[in-house]
């Protein structure tokens, strides 16, 4: 950074470790600390931010240039719905037992391995199962039936895919080990690229099994820190995400600790909404 | 004109050892010389030559901006005078000028008094799902539309905190807009005005900025002006959303509280200063009040002061209700919307319930909370 040596001296003497702390501080704040003047301070802020920040404004029309690719499902009706697919944005997939969540996830997996003409990314996912083991059974079934399931597709491309080996399973049994799983292994596969989708199956047994009835505060620290990783993924690596989550029955009485799911999903953040039909 | 030893841009310190020594004025300061000057005001050598230096710089400005400026208002210094004062009167005639962003939704805009002000912040609140996002795209449009069609030509610089900015909906937005316009063309300049408007011009004139987390988002607002200056037609920062960076990772919430009000601080010169709208969405968390939950504004009250208008988005039942209840120019009122495959639109007429229409539940609980939190 080409800043004065008085001024990176006085922001040593000031403990401001990194740009980050010093954009932390408001301008009097920051003058206050360092004993700087107005110029000085000014001139700080001006480098701590262009080195924090990721890129300036574009305009749209840049992006608009190369089109926005989408996961398609697989089914046409869904696809049609979804315009094309899923974004590359965290979704949301939520619905009764029995509704068919598990199996719409499954045959992702396997729709993100076609080429991009044919709806998919050209690259793998990875599933992480947080109750039950893994329905490799169904998975391979799935895949046999390939062929009839996706006419669309020439049988020879679907016969040259390896769609076992680029399908990754992670089992996490409760949120500590979910994150580890996040930020340390699933990013070297995305670095990697040899996944363009990752599935979370399913986001509430985390929270129904792990927290108490009255420490729902912590379980929406969980719940955010969640899905702040998760959102960085996505972004970071542009890979749709995909979250399923359940439904409980909505209490007309709040009680602390219920796990009423407008709530999660609120706090879960933004997503697209897709109710499992 | 004397001007105060506080004006200088000199380190606080500094100016405090000049003050207690005695010296008010700059002048007082001239005829020193450095030595002098460090044994009185018990500077270092090194702080008295700069002072001098500063001195000598700003006298030195002061001459070249002319002699018999008496009433100097104007150019009071660093920190001295700030700006030229206005009379309410002319502060009136400005506002008249403003023009206000059009919103496709003519209910909303009569509510808003015109449509979204300019030169003010504005807050849109709403439970996910609801239609900020979708309201801050077709804003984002809007501001685009040539004078001749009632809108203010402007540019648009919209920062994406969560991922929700989807670019095939823009474009829809965007055509929408096209059509609606072009149907309406009578007169030949319009019809010139529409050459300029299409929807490869509108996404040229739309900024995009995405923040990951809440110091890229401050660092993108402190290189904003910069910006701005080189842009000097963008009427319209949307922040979506200005809540979610902040709800994660805060241990420390007095030090969150201490950041947003430097972000309003800054958001609120933007707007006065560069003359746009400022829109900001944030989300809903829930309060416990006794036995009972209710959904309020995220980010804490003390951020409810810091936009000038706020705007609840709000289900009643399969409705979608626009509620107004923060705003010093007009009454708070609820309309319906509905969005549609092109945008954020009026509901039609045949839907719309009678209008005596008795408060509804959503009514009263946006009323209540909005009366019990200030």
């Amino acid at each position: 950074m080409e800043l004065h040596p008085r001024v990176l001296a006085a922001v040593r003497r000031a403990q401001l470790a990194s740009f980050r702390d010093v954009l932390c501080v408001s301008g009097p704040d920051l003058q206050r600390l360092t004993g700087l003047c107005g110029s000085d301070v000014q001139q700080l802020l001006t480098a701590a931010a262009s080195s924090c920040r990721r890129g300036g404004p574009v305009p749209v029309l840049l992006f608009h240039r190369r089109m926005e690719t989408r996961l398609g499902v697989g089914c046409p009706v869904l696809d049609r719905l979804l315009r094309g697919g899923l974004p590359a944005a965290l979704s949301e997939l939520a619905g009764e037992s029995g509704a068919g969540k598990t199996q719409l996830a499954l045959q992702l997996c396997l729709s993100v391995q076609y080429p991009t003409q044919y709806g998919g990314l050209d690259s793998g996912a990875v599933y992480i199962c947080t109750e039950d083991s893994f329905p490799s059974r169904r998975l391979l079934q799935l895949i046999r039936h390939q062929p009839r399931l996706r006419s669309d597709v020439p049988p020879s491309l679907i016969n040259s895919l390896q769609f076992s080996d680029r399908v990754y399973i992670e089992h996490a049994a409760d949120l500590d080990s979910l994150q580890a799983c996040l930020t340390r292994r699933v990013p070297l596969l995305l670095a990697r690229g040899r996944v363009r989708l990752l599935v979370v199956d399913s986001v509430a047994a985390l929270f129904r099994s792990d927290f108490l009835a009255a420490d729902w505060l912590a379980r929406t620290k969980g719940l955010l820190a969640l899905s702040s990783t998760l959102h960085h993924l996505s972004l970071e690596f542009t890979t749709p995400v995909l979250c399923i989550n359940q439904v409980m029955h909505t209490c007309p009485v709040y009680q602390p600790g219920d796990g009423c799911v407008q709530r999660l999903r609120r706090q879960f953040g933004p997503s697209n909404l897709q109710r499992d039909l | 004109m004397q001007r105060p030893v506080s004006s200088l841009s000199l380190s606080p310190s500094v100016k405090s050892k000049l003050v207690a020594a005695g010296f008010q004025f700059t002048s007082d300061l001239l005829p020193l010389k450095p030595l002098q000057l460090s044994k009185e005001a018990s500077l270092s050598q090194q702080e008295a030559l700069e002072v001098l230096q500063a001195v000598r710089r700003e006298e030195g400005g002061d001459e070249e901006a002319g002699d018999g400026r008496g009433g100097g208002g104007g150019r009071g210094g660093g920190g001295g005078g700030g700006l030229a004062s206005l009379t309410a009167l002319e502060l009136l005639q400005k506002e008249e000028e403003l023009k206000s962003i059009v919103t496709f939704s003519s209910q909303l805009d009569a509510a808003l008094g015109g449509g979204l002000p300019v030169g003010k912040t504005t807050e849109i609140c709403g439970a996910p799902g609801v239609g900020k996002t979708q309201l801050c795209m077709q804003l984002a449009v809007d501001v685009q539309v040539p004078l001749c069609f009632g809108g203010i030509g402007g540019q648009a610089v919209y920062i994406d905190t969560e991922g929700s900015f989807l670019l095939q909906r823009v474009v829809d937005i965007a055509a929408a807009a096209v059509q609606h316009c072009s149907l309406q063309v009578e007169d030949d300049e319009q019809r010139v005005a529409m050459t300029t408007f299409t929807v490869e011009t509108i996404l040229a004139n739309m900024f995009l900025v995405r923040c990951h987390d809440y110091v890229e988002l401050l660092a993108e607002l402190h290189l904003l002006p910069a910006f701005l200056s080189d842009h000097p037609r963008v009427r319209l920062l949307v922040i979506d959303s200005v809540a979610f960076p902040f709800r994660q990772h805060f241990d420390d919430l007095s030090r969150r509280t201490r950041l947003l009000n430097g972000l309003a601080q800054q958001l609120i010169a933007m707007a006065t200063g560069h003359n746009m709208a400022v829109l900001m969405t944030n989300q809903m968390t829930t309060r416990l009040r006794g036995g009972e939950s209710q959904q309020v504004p995220a980010l804490g009250e003390s951020w409810g002061h810091a936009p000038t208008i706020r705007v609840l988005l709000h289900w009643a039942g399969s409705r979608r209700l626009a509620a107004i209840f923060k705003s010093p120019d007009h009454m708070g009122s609820t309309v319906q919307y509905q969005i549609t495959s092109e945008g954020f639109r009026d509901v039609d007429e045949s839907e719309r319930p009678p209008s005596k229409r008795p408060r509804t539940h959503a009514d009263q609980s946006a009323a209540s909370w909005g009366d019990a939190g200030h």
